[in-house]
């Protein structure tokens, strides 16, 4: 039988003081909120947005989570509020737009800054990130905050509300349906 | 697969997993906080969900004719309120056979279908099928089963196991959700779980991965990873144990549990759960608190202390008068899951199957 990590407990209560201090003006506290979350909230965008819109949505997502910080019953629960905030962001830049963006587009490489890399590595990188965006809502998210992001599943767990149950299916499930659609990829690539 | 690696970076790298890891991190987040302090100035709120973007080099640079529009307070606060489930329906495929929906056989030309609120999903001996949603997860119905989806005006997912079996994965929010029995409402809190309801109506759940709460005119049962609970329409939810738990401390639980139980049989029984329960069936004993006849309450406090110290805050007076804040803080100590998780979530579950009768 699996043995879950347990929580951390102290992000949840770093949060609660950082939102506590923010609603008291604090602009510094909430910018270390910003450190804290930023990841959360990009891969959260990326899964969703064409990738050269992710970083001014990032920006958008703070900007709009910050005057309404007030309606945050608990403040323990700011992640999984701010991913909410996210996710309604992405659906709003598609709503509001612009013309169809395909959101499995490739990143064209001249958007990419201080990036020092080969066009094949970079169109390698840009065919894995539109695989996992063809994946169901959860899973891609999921994976994206974990490949992309760095972040580990408890770290997710903590900061998106979601329960390391879920965040672990998500994982597994989600890299076994990637692991497929590389294959064939690759096999797509392999024939002439 | 390293499963572990792919879950916390423990244990042998991945090399698989490595590769994507090198190859995605260009996209990663690199980009500093911004001065909310000079954003935050130059925020205006307009009733028009015009939005006017702001560059980050602007907002370094303390730019304060940068400004952006905010959508107004009602629709932003109806889009908080707004979760990744929107659509209502349950796509359906056939694995096997061919189910019914209502009256209609599905999946004879390998055509998908729907299930919608109201409509009934129904398999025979020899039918299995699969429903899912992308936001949601996915159930496997299994033979003989009958399965409706209801219609519930807090938007989450609601189904009702009238009969039969089904084996769930969600992947949806804590609370999202929520399965109906003849004996219990099962609220998923993330995870993969099995329900199966008998024709007495009789039901037996079991978590595979996280765990599930079980909700009966406020008996509360929380069944996490290798754990079950079996309900019934007489008495709702039982105590849930872990399936590794003594042979002889599952039968005595059962024998708690029975509604035609005596109180004598009721006491007996308790006594050789006691006995029998290893640490590890602390999750038994805690629920034992607020199922035992008072005068065997401190019974089960003493066992239960015994095997896992009450945390601080926590007393033998406050446990025995069923203070709910500390039976929460003792849950938290057994290490099964953030009892928060389910009061964030917890809300008086509309039962569809008892409120058709």
């Amino acid at each position: 039988m699996t043995d879950w990590p347990a929580r951390e407990a102290a992000p949840v209560s770093d949060d609660t003081r950082l939102v506590e201090a923010a609603r008291g003006g604090d602009r510094g506290a909430y910018g270390r909120l910003y450190d804290r979350h930023a990841r959360m909230v990009h891969g959260i965008l990326l899964a969703r947005v064409p990738p050269g819109e992710v970083d001014d949505l990032v920006q958008d997502v703070f900007l709009q989570a910050l005057p309404r910080l007030g309606s945050l019953r608990d403040a323990a629960r700011f992640g999984a509020w701010l991913a909410a905030i996210a996710r309604n962001r992405a659906n709003d830049y598609y709503r509001r737009s612009r013309p169809t963006t395909e959101l499995t587009e490739s990143l064209p490489a001249a958007q990419i800054e201080d990036r020092a890399a080969s066009s094949a590595e970079m169109a390698q990188a840009a065919a894995i990130l539109a695989a996992i965006r063809e994946l169901p809502d959860a899973y891609r998210e999921t994976l994206i905050l974990r490949l992309v992001e760095g972040m580990t599943g408890p770290e997710i767990a903590a900061r998106t509300g979601l329960t390391p149950g879920s965040v672990r299916v998500n994982l597994h499930r989600g890299m076994q349906q990637l692991r497929e659609k590389l294959g064939a990829l690759s096999a797509k690539v392999a024939t002439p | 697969m390293n499963d572990n690696y792919l879950w916390d970076g423990s244990g042998e790298p991945d090399p698989e997993i490595q590769r994507l890891e090198n190859a995605l991190g260009r996209f990663r987040h690199n980009r500093p906080a911004p001065d909310f302090r000079v954003l935050a100035q130059a925020t205006l709120t307009f009733p028009a969900p015009r939005r006017v973007r702001i560059s980050f080099f602007a907002a370094f640079a303390g730019l304060a004719a940068a400004a952006l529009l905010v959508v107004g307070v009602e629709n932003y606060e109806n889009s908080l309120r707004r979760t990744s489930i929107t659509q209502p329906g349950w796509n359906v495929s056939t694995t096997e056979g061919a189910p019914r929906i209502g009256a209609k056989m599905i999946g004879i030309n390998g055509e998908m279908a729907s299930l919608e609120a109201g409509e009934t999903l129904e398999t025979d001996d020899a039918s299995r099928a699969t429903i899912s949603d992308n936001a949601t997860g996915e159930v496997d119905v299994d033979l003989d089963t009958r399965l409706r989806a209801v219609q519930s005006p807090s938007g989450t997912k609601h189904l009702a196991l009238d009969r039969g079996t089904i084996h769930a994965q969600i992947w949806a929010p804590a609370g999202s959700f929520v399965v109906d029995t003849p004996s219990a409402v099962a609220v998923d809190l993330g995870c993969v779980y099995t329900l199966h309801v008998d024709d007495s109506g009789n039901g037996l759940l079991r978590t595979s991965f996280g765990w599930v709460g079980f909700k009966l005119d406020g008996h509360e049962s929380f069944i996490p990873t290798g754990a079950a609970c079996a309900t019934h329409p007489n008495s709702g939810p039982g105590t849930p144990y872990f399936e590794d738990a003594p042979a002889n401390l599952r039968e005595a639980l059962a024998q708690f549990d029975s509604a035609s139980a005596t109180p004598a049989q009721k006491s007996a029984a308790l006594g050789i759960v006691l006995a029998a329960a290893r640490k590890r069936d602390a999750l038994t004993l805690w629920h034992l608190l607020s199922r035992a006849d008072p005068s065997d309450r401190s019974r089960v406090y003493d066992r239960l202390a015994a095997l896992v110290p009450a945390p601080a805050g926590v007393t033998r007076e406050g446990i025995l008068l069923l203070d709910r804040t500390m039976l929460d803080s003792w849950w938290n100590q057994l290490g099964l899951g953030d009892v928060r998780l389910w009061r964030n979530w917890e809300r008086d579950w509309p039962d569809s199957q008892r409120a058709a009768k």
